[in-house]
C-alpha cells in the first residue's frame, strides 16, 4: 500500500545532468529564478505607491474607489507581463515557469499589493479556458479578463447546492441554436463589480453529473440581477446572482455539452493545490506585524506567549515545505492529487489559527480596526480574523476536502 | 527544484526498511524491549555497524560514508517504521559530537562508537537546573577524575562510556570497571532505558569553552533531525496500519472506514504526516545544503514532528478502539516513543524557543 504522495522508495534520480552530483533533493531556485524575483520585487518596490494596507487605512477610500485602486494596478502589472505567466503565449500568456508564477505570487504578497479584483477570473476561469476552451474563446476572454477591462465572477453554488454542488438546479434551456438560463447563484464573489460569469448550469435534469454544462454570460442584459450580499467582515464583495431567462449563446459554451461537471473539478483540482502556495510568503508579513505587537506590549517576554507565537512559526515552515514539494512535482510535469486538498487544507486552517492566536495574544490592541482609521500601516486583525473564517468553507469546505482524502488518497471505502 | 531522493539515498533507504523487517521487526523486538534489561538486541546493533549505518552522515575522514543528512533522515525514516528499539538516536548524537572534536581520544571512541564496539552516550541533564545554567559536574584536569550527577542518562547503567557535560566543557568517563552509581528510571516509554547516573572516577578531557559549546550544538542539531525523521517513520507506520484496519474491520455491516467520522480522523493523520514529510526532508536538506537556514529548520521540523506524531499515534489508538487499548497491540509502542521523543532530543518546548531565538525574535 503506498500512501505517499511521492513515494520515497520509489523515486530514482539517474538521469541527472553530468558534472552535477545526483541530488534529487534540490530546493534551490535557479539563478534565473532569482534573477526572475529580483526583478518582480524592484518592479513592485518602484511602481507600487502605497501598500494595500495603508489603502484600506484611508478613511477617504470609499469601496468603490478601492475596487478602482485594485483594477488599475492589476492593468499595470498586466502591462509589464506579469500576469498569465505560466500560460501559453499563444492564449495570452508569458510561456514561462509555474515557477515563475509562484516567485512572482510570493513577491505580490511580500509587497502588500492590492488584491487583482480579477483573482476568481484568473485562478479558476483561465485555466479552463486554456484546458477546455476554444481558440476563438481565448482569444476573445483572456486579454480583457488579464488586464482587468472585463472582471469576472464565478456562478457555482446555489443556495441548495454548495458543498454538494452537483445538486445545482439553475436551468439551462435551448432557445433556437442558443440558451435561456433561469435560476439564483449565491457567494458570488466580485458579483456588484463583475461584467461576466462563468457559469454551471443544468442541461439535463436527469442526469446529476453529464447533466451540467459551463457557460459564459455577460451579466449586463435583461434577465439578470446581481444583488450585493454583506459578508460578517462588513464587505459587500460577495453578491447573490438571479437569472430569468438570460441569454447564454452557444459560442460561449466551453466545452461540450455536458461537460460541466468534469471541467468544474479539473480545475477546480488543479486550482486547489497552486492557489495560496504563497500563503506562507503571506504569513511572514503577519507574523512580522504579530511580534512587533508582542514586542511593543511587552508579552515578548514571556514563555507562554513566545510558545504560542513559535508554534505558528513551525507550522508556517511545515506548510511551506509542502508547498516546496507541490510546486517541485508541478514543475516536473505531475499533476497534482490529493496533495491539493491537502494544501487547502493547509493553508485555510492555518489562517484560522493564526487569527485567534493574534487575539488571543495581542490582547485589546488586535480588537482595534485599523481600516479606514488613518493608520497607515500594520495588519487589521479584526478583519483578518473575521475574514479567515471563510477559508475553511469557500472553494471546497474543510470537510469536502477531507472526504477527497479519505476516497482517493488512503482508499476508503464509500457507503 | 526536485522534492526526491536520489537513486543512492533511495537505495540505502530499501535495503535498511528489508533489514529492519527481516531482523528487528515488533514481533523480534518486542520481547526485548519487555523483559530483557537492556531493551534491544546488541547482536543487531552491531550489524547496524558493521553495515556503515552508524557513519552515514559522518565525514568520510572521521571514519563514516559522508552521505549526508538527507541520506541520514531517510535511514532514520526506515528506523521509525519499526519503532526500532535502544540506543540509535542517542547513539547517533555522541558520534556526532565526537567526530566534532579534535584529539586522539575523541577519534577513538568515535572509531570504537561506529565500529559497533562501544556503547558511547551524552550525559548532560542535572536535576533541577534549568537548561542554559552551566553544570555542576566537575572536572579536576590535574587528576583527571570527575565527579556529579546526570539524570536522564541514556542507557546510562550500560553504556561503555559517557560524554559528560562539566564545568569546563565536555569529558568522556569510561564505565569503571564496578560500574557507576546508575538507579535506572522508570519512564513512559518502556523501551527506553534511562539511569541517574553519579558519576565519581577518571576521565578525559575532550574539549573546552567554546568548543565544547559548538561541539554538542551541532550534534544536538543533527540529534532533532534524526529524531523528526525518526517520528516520521512511526507516523507513517501508524497512519497504514490504522488504514488497514478501518478497511478491514466491520461494524453495523459495513466497514467502519466508511463512516465520515473516521475517514476524516485519518485524513487529518494523512495531512500531519504528509507535512512532517516535507518539513523533515527540507529541514536535511537545509543542513546538507543551506547552512544558514539549518537551525531554523531543524527546529521547526523537530517541534512540527512532535506535535504531528502525537496527533497521529493518539488518533491510531482511537481508531483501533478497544484493541488498540491493550498491551498486545503495537500501537501503545509507537505512542510512547512519540512521548519519549516530544521530550528528548531537543524538546518541542526547547525547539519553539530555538525557533525564535534564531530569527532575533
Amino acid at each position: 500500500m503506498s500512501l505517499v504522495v511521492i513515494d520515497y522508495e520509489i523515486v530514482g534520480g539517474s538521469d541527472s545532468p553530468q558534472g552535477r552530483t545526483r541530488a534529487a533533493l534540490d530546493l534551490r531556485f535557479s539563478d534565473a529564478e532569482r534573477a526572475f524575483r529580483d526583478e518582480v520585487r524592484l518592479w513592485f518596490e518602484t511602481h507600487l505607491a502605497r501598500p494595500w494596507s495603508a489603502e484600506l487605512g484611508d478613511p477617504s477610500n470609499t469601496e468603490d474607489q478601492l475596487v478602482a485602486i485594485r483594477r488599475s494596478f492589476q492593468r499595470s502589472l498586466c502591462d509589464a507581463g506579469y500576469l498569465g505567466l505560466d500560460w501559453p503565449r499563444q492564449f495570452g500568456g508569458q510561456d514561462r515557469s509555474i515557477v515563475d508564477r509562484v516567485i512572482f505570487q510570493e513577491e505580490f504578497v511580500r509587497a502588500d499589493a492590492p488584491p487583482l479584483p480579477n483573482f476568481i477570473g484568473i485562478q479558476i476561469f483561465g485555466p479552463a479556458l486554456i484546458h477546455h476552451g476554444s481558440d476563438a474563446q481565448r482569444e476573445r476572454f483572456i486579454p480583457p479578463m488579464l488586464r482587468a477591462d472585463e472582471i469576472w465572477c464565478q456562478g457555482f453554488s446555489e443556495p441548495s447546492a454548495g458543498s454538494d454542488l452537483a445538486a445545482l438546479r439553475c436551468a439551462a434551456v435551448p432557445d433556437g441554436d442558443d440558451y435561456r438560463i433561469t435560476g439564483q447563484k449565491v457567494w458570488t464573489t466580485m458579483g456588484p463589480w463583475a461584467d461576466w460569469t462563468f457559469l454551471l448550469a443544468r442541461t439535463d435534469p436527469e442526469d446529476r453529473y453529464g447533466g451540467i454544462t459551463f457557460f459564459l454570460l455577460p451579466l449586463d442584459q435583461p434577465g439578470i440581477e446581481v444583488r450585493p450580499l454583506r459578508q460578517l467582515t462588513g464587505d459587500a464583495e460577495f453578491g447573490e446572482m438571479f437569472l430569468d431567462g438570460a441569454l447564454a449563446r452557444r459560442e460561449h459554451i466551453v466545452g461540450r455539452i455536458g461537460e460541466g461537471w468534469k471541467i468544474a473539478n479539473t480545475v477546480l483540482a488543479y486550482e486547489r493545490g497552486v492557489y495560496e502556495i504563497e500563503g506562507p510568503a503571506r504569513n511572514d508579513r503577519f507574523l512580522a506585524d504579530l511580534v512587533r505587537g508582542l514586542r511593543e506590549s511587552g508579552a515578548l517576554a514571556y514563555d507562554d506567549v513566545r510558545q504560542r507565537l513559535a508554534r505558528l512559526f513551525a507550522e508556517n515552515e511545515a506548510i511551506r515545505a509542502a508547498g516546496l514539494r507541490m510546486l517541485a512535482a508541478l514543475s516536473n510535469g505531475e499533476t497534482p492529487g490529493e496533495e491539493a486538498s491537502i494544501q487547502k487544507l493547509n493553508w485555510s486552517e492555518y489562517a484560522r489559527r493564526q487569527a485567534e492566536v493574534a487575539f488571543d495574544l495581542l490582547g485589546d490592541q488586535a480588537h482595534l480596526r485599523r481600516r479606514g482609521s488613518g493608520a497607515s500601516v500594520g495588519v487589521d486583525w479584526v478583519y483578518e480574523h473575521l475574514f479567515s473564517l471563510s477559508g475553511p468553507i469557500a472553494g471546497g469546505s474543510s470537510e469536502i476536502q477531507r472526504n477527497i482524502i479519505a476516497k482517493r488518497a488512503l482508499g476508503l471505502p464509500t457507503r | 527544484m526536485r522534492f526526491e531522493l536520489d537513486g543512492e539515498q533511495s537505495l540505502l533507504q530499501q535495503s535498511l526498511r528489508e533489514l529492519l523487517e527481516k531482523e528487528s521487526s515488533l514481533e523480534q523486538s518486542r520481547p526485548l524491549m519487555e523483559s530483557s534489561a537492556e531493551g534491544y538486541s546488541k547482536s543487531f546493533y552491531r550489524q547496524l555497524a558493521s553495515l556503515g549505518y552508524l557513519g552515514i552522515g559522518v565525514p568520510e575522514d572521521r571514519g563514516g560514508a559522508g552521505a549526508g543528512y538527507v541520506a541520514l533522515a531517510a535511514a532514520l525514516h526506515a528506523m521509525g517504521r519499526v519503532a526500532l528499539p535502544g540506543p540509535i538516536l542517542d547513539l547517533l548524537e555522541a558520534i556526532e559530537v565526537l567526530r566534532r572534536l579534535p584529539g586522539e581520544e575523541a577519534r577513538r571512541w568515535c572509531d570504537r562508537a561506529l565500529a559497533g564496539d562501544a556503547l558511547v552516550c551524552l550525559a548532560h541533564r542535572e536535576p533541577h537546573s534549568a537548561r542554559e545554567a552551566s553544570p555542576r559536574t566537575r572536572i579536576d584536569p590535574a587528576t583527571g577524575s570527575i565527579a556529579g550527577r546526570k539524570v536522564f542518562v541514556p542507557f546510562g547503567a550500560s553504556a561503555d562510556a559517557l560524554i559528560v557535560t562539566t564545568d569546563r566543557g565536555l569529558a568522556i568517563a569510561p564505565r569503571p570497571d564496578a560500574g557507576w552509581d546508575a538507579r535506572p528510571l522508570e519512564t513512559v516509554d518502556h523501551a527506553q532505558r534511562f539511569a541517574d547516573v553519579t558519576l565519581a572516577g577518571p576521565a578525559v578531557e575532550l574539549a573546552e569553552g567554546e568548543d565544547a559549546r559548538c561541539a554538542v550544538e551541532g550534534a544536538e542539531r543533527v540529534g532533532a533531525l534524526d529524531a523528526a525523521a525518526f517520528l516520521l517513520g512511526m507516523m507513517e507506520r501508524v497512519l497504514e496500519m490504522s488504514v488497514a484496519y478501518l478497511k478491514d474491520r466491520r461494524a453495523f455491516g459495513v466497514p467502519i472506514g466508511s463512516f465520515q467520522a473516521l475517514q476524516h480522523r485519518a485524513a487529518d493523520m494523512l495531512l500531519y504526516t504528509e507535512n512532517t514529510r516535507a518539513a523533515v526532508y527540507r529541514a536535511a536538506w537545509s543542513c546538507d545544503c543551506d547552512p544558514e537556514s539549518a537551525a531554523l529548520q531543524v527546529a521547526a521540523a523537530k517541534a512540527y514532528a512532535g506535535d504531528a506524531a502525537r496527533f497521529v499515534c493518539r488518533e491510531g489508538i482511537q481508531v483501533f478502539g478497544g484493541v488498540g487499548f491493550t498491551w498486545e497491540y503495537d500501537l501503545h509502542i509507537f505512542y510512547k516513543r512519540t512521548k519519549m521523543l516530544e521530550e528528548f532530543h531537543g524538546s518541542t518546548r526547547d525547539q519553539l524557543e530555538q525557533l525564535l531565538r534564531v530569527q532575533g525574535i
